[in-house]
């Protein structure tokens, strides 16, 4: 039984999914058919809303990496907001972060979404 | 000597009658006897003139006749019994019988009385009028051969019509069947004993002439004709019924008075049953006229449902999807209830859309979706789970053929095993309202079992497919073994504890240490994102990676920014590679490292607090090298004797209880702090020991690995280095190897 689910919203032409749960390798194909719908009808700006998020693994992570360079080609992004400290943990030990706009609420990432901002490389 | 005597029940008699010999046996002599028997009681009375007493008559004579025509009753009855009933056979042997009793009925008249006589106008009465006594030896002769006679062509006319009255055989049928013969007979007896008058015979003979309207209508026998079949019939019943009614005529006209005076009783049931007889055939020829006009249109019914129903045992035949998907098409069309099918199945892997499979004899150059809004349909019907008609399809907006396409009708039908919607079936006919209802029931029936068949084709692939998942991941587990190192290197100084416990699944942990030369040992521990067949090749790729480069380049960054370019290129975009890589001096005591994306390793001192080195670093193969190169950060620590440095993968982090909890970073710190002063060896067992506690199973869900180095004593390094040049040649033969997947230990 599956324990993950994805729900789907609209704010200001930005597609945002909620997402409950577990994302781990069993439940990562519907996190790929929830980004493949979105694709499918032309929506590039996307936020995942992690509030709801309990867990993340590996497999999970990848989801993101696998729709990222597609997005972000088709002029979109896809930003993540509001996951809880364990989860966002995950993300940091990777490096997500660099590679993401990983933002403390969906306000905040709405509004980097109305200023078509995307994640800026660290300088060195 | 007493005997048990048991009167043997109803149902005991009819088996022993069932046999043909017992019963022959039985009957023979019963009728024999009983027809002798008559015949001397005619005779005895023909001889002293006088009729016998009414109570001879009514409890010897009566009683004897009913016996005798009882037994005839059950011999013939024996004798036709197992017949299957076929109504041309039947009229025409009924035809025949009754010419056959005309001509010997005219033959057994005309003895006793010369060849002119039936010419003369004055024909002598064989009985006296007031007693009925047969004044004549030929009265006495003819009388008891027509009685006989009689009762055969009737007793013979109702066990041949038996077949067809009972062609449908239902408890309802036979009883009436039964209760119309019983009451037959009854009437004839009563007529018998009373002699009644015009108005009660007609009151007696009211329920027998009912039961036998009644049967008379049970000819369901005319459904399962061809129409030839019925011609033939209808000229036979014509026959029939005229040789019928030409009897009638006889037993009631110049045979009556024999038989009459022979047994009223009798002579009343052979009339009844010759009517009898002669109503059924008058029905069967009325109903045969009226269905001649349908016989093609039921017949074309019949064949289609024939058809269609001999197919479905095919459907349930084929396993293979993609062929049965072929089947499931075409059958409709091959049985002639449809013009054109297609079947659509949800596609679960790439477009999440309805997609054809299969199509059979569509128009010149169409495709379904050209013909119709395949997507719109599909969605109505999976969110009816019922069919849909459309009757005049081309007026629908959802169909985008024209006219000359021939699609009239439509009917789109689910497919659904176990409440689960496996696809829709489209068929079209090619005239609006092509579809009558007994089409659309077959069809229906027809997609439950073309989903039955889908279903099953389903869980024999997906089993197949399984058994071949089970076996490549066998392959993968073999190949991840043999990848993890198998003797762990043994420098002076160091200590080394090393295990990895795989998950049930093949997982992605991979960990290896690399002997650079005499004072350097390059180590790696990886986690590959996801598990299975991909994740061991790409431990494959790493082990490559490792092995060949880290001896050029053993600096930390240029290892792990040539790792993550080489990784870049071949890694599939959803997977990544975390892992912490360094190199150990013993010569300068010193380790380098560096973490791409892996959980932090941990500093043990002896006097401090554990520590995190959260050293920042993307994972590999998550960017093209340029973010990569430039996050990197190395640390190079000097060790102090009794540091300890741990290497761990997530599955150490990440093991959940059954409360569904972690075992998250601060039982590890905790953990390490409780067990600060113990050896590399001692502080892996504790750990690996604390996990199991906390999580209550011995499996892990993920793959375990954990690498500790323990450095010792710097004075010692020397001598120790001295040392192990004289020990590797006397105990090197007894270096224990290590397995992957148990903890173990090599100190100098």
């Amino acid at each position: 039984m599956s324990n993950f689910s994805v729900g789907f919203r609209q704010h200001d032409g930005v597609q945002i999914l909620d997402l409950h749960g577990e994302l781990d390798a069993h439940t990562a194909p519907e996190l790929e058919a929830a980004l493949q719908k979105c694709l499918q009808h032309g929506h590039y700006n996307i936020l995942i809303n992690g509030r709801d998020l309990e867990y993340i693994s590996s497999a999970g992570l990848g989801v993101f990496m696998a729709y990222i360079e597609e997005i972000r080609e088709k002029g979109g992004d896809l930003k993540i907001a509001e996951l809880k400290p364990g989860v966002y943990n995950v993300f940091d030990l990777l490096g997500f972060p660099l590679l993401f706009d990983i933002l403390p609420s969906e306000a905040e990432a709405l509004e980097r979404f109305a200023r078509g901002e995307r994640p800026t490389l660290p300088s060195s | 000597m007493i005997r048990n005597v048991t009167i043997p029940s109803l149902q005991q008699t009819e088996m022993l009658l069932q046999q043909r010999r017992t019963r022959l046996f039985l009957l023979v002599p019963f009728f024999g006897t009983g027809y002798i028997l008559s015949v001397v009681f005619h005779l005895l009375s023909w001889k002293s003139g006088t009729p016998p007493s009414t109570w001879v008559r009514l409890f010897y004579y009566d009683g004897l006749m009913l016996i005798t025509y009882g037994a005839l009753w059950l011999l013939l009855w024996g004798e036709t019994h197992q017949r299957g009933p076929s109504p041309t056979r039947t009229f025409w042997s009924l035809t025949v019988a009754s010419l056959l009793f005309l001509g010997l009925g005219y033959l057994v008249l005309r003895i006793g009385r010369p060849s002119g006589d039936l010419a003369l106008s004055t024909p002598v009465s064989g009985f006296a009028y007031e007693t009925g006594v047969p004044l004549t030896w030929a009265a006495v002769v003819q009388m008891n051969v027509l009685a006989l006679l009689e009762a055969l062509l009737a007793f013979w006319l109702l066990l041949q019509l038996r077949g067809l009255v009972l062609f449908k055989r239902t408890r309802q049928s036979e009883r009436s069947w039964r209760w119309m013969l019983i009451t037959m007979a009854g009437s004839a007896l009563l007529v018998d004993l009373f002699q009644p008058g015009e108005f009660v015979l007609a009151l007696l003979l009211s329920l027998p002439v009912g039961l036998m309207l009644r049967n008379a209508f049970r000819v369901a026998w005319i459904l399962y004709l061809t129409f030839r079949q019925k011609l033939l019939n209808l000229g036979l019943t014509v026959l029939a019924t005229g040789a019928l009614s030409g009897t009638l005529a006889f037993t009631s006209g110049p045979a009556h008075e024999y038989v009459w005076h022979y047994s009223p009783a009798l002579s009343s049931f052979v009339n009844l049953s010759l009517a009898f007889g002669v109503l059924y055939l008058v029905t069967s020829f009325l109903s045969l006229l009226f269905h001649l006009p349908t016989t093609g249109a039921f017949q074309r019914k019949v064949d289609e449902l024939a058809a269609l129903h001999a197919l479905m045992q095919l459907v349930s035949q084929v396993f293979d999807v993609e062929r049965l998907t072929e089947t499931i098409v075409r059958l409709p069309v091959e049985a002639g209830v449809a013009q054109a099918a297609w079947l659509a199945l949800p596609d679960f892997q790439t477009t999440f859309r309805p997609r054809i499979v299969a199509a059979h004899n569509l128009p010149a150059d169409q495709t379904p979706e050209a013909l119709v809004d395949v997507e719109a349909l599909y969605q109505e019907v999976a969110a009816r789970r019922q069919f849909l008609l459309l009757e005049q399809a081309l007026t629908d907006h959802r169909v985008r053929a024209r006219p000359e396409h021939g699609i009239g009708s439509l009917l789109v039908v689910p497919l659904i095993a176990r409440n689960e919607l496996l696809g829709v079936l489209f068929v079209t006919r090619e005239v609006a309202y092509g579809f009558e209802q007994d089409d659309v029931e077959a069809i229906t029936v027809f997609a439950t079992q073309a989903a039955l068949a889908l279903d099953n084709a389903r869980l024999l692939s997906e089993r197949l497919e399984k058994e071949r998942l089970a076996r490549e991941l066998a392959i993968a587990r073999g190949v991840q073994r043999r990848l993890l190192p198998q003797q762990l290197p043994r420098l002076p100084g160091l200590q080394i504890v090393a295990s990895s416990v795989p998950a049930q699944e093949v997982g992605g942990d991979y960990y290896d240490l690399l002997q650079l030369d005499d004072h350097r040992l390059a180590f790696i521990v990886a986690d590959v994102a996801g598990k299975g067949t991909s994740a061991a090749f790409y431990m494959a790729e790493l082990q490559g990676i490792f092995r060949a480069l880290s001896p050029l380049n053993p600096d930390p960054v240029v290892f792990l920014t040539q790792a993550n370019q080489a990784l870049f290129e071949t890694l599939e975009r959803k997977a990544f590679i975390s892992a912490v890589y360094g190199v150990f001096d013993v010569a300068k005591g010193t380790v380098t490292l560096a973490r791409a994306g892996h959980p932090p390793p941990i500093l043990l001192r002896p006097h401090a607090p554990p520590r995190l080195l959260r050293l920042q670093g993307l994972g590999l193969g998550l960017d093209r090298g340029e973010l990569f190169r430039r996050t990197l950060e190395p640390c190079t620590i000097s060790l102090q004797a009794g540091d300890r440095l741990l290497l761990y993968t997530d599955g150490l982090i990440e093991s959940r209880n059954d409360r569904g909890e972690s075992f998250g970073y601060d039982r590890l710190l905790q953990t390490l702090e409780a067990h600060a002063r113990d050896t590399a060896a001692s502080l892996h067992r504790h750990l690996l020991e604390t996990l199991a506690q906390f999580t209550g199973h011995p499996a892990y869900d993920d793959d375990l690995t954990l690498v500790i180095f323990q450095w010792q004593e710097v004075p010692m390094l020397q001598e120790a280095r001295d040392r192990q040049d004289v020990q590797a040649q006397t105990t090197g033969a007894s270096a224990s190897t290590a397995q992957p997947s148990q903890p173990s230990q090599q100190a100098p």
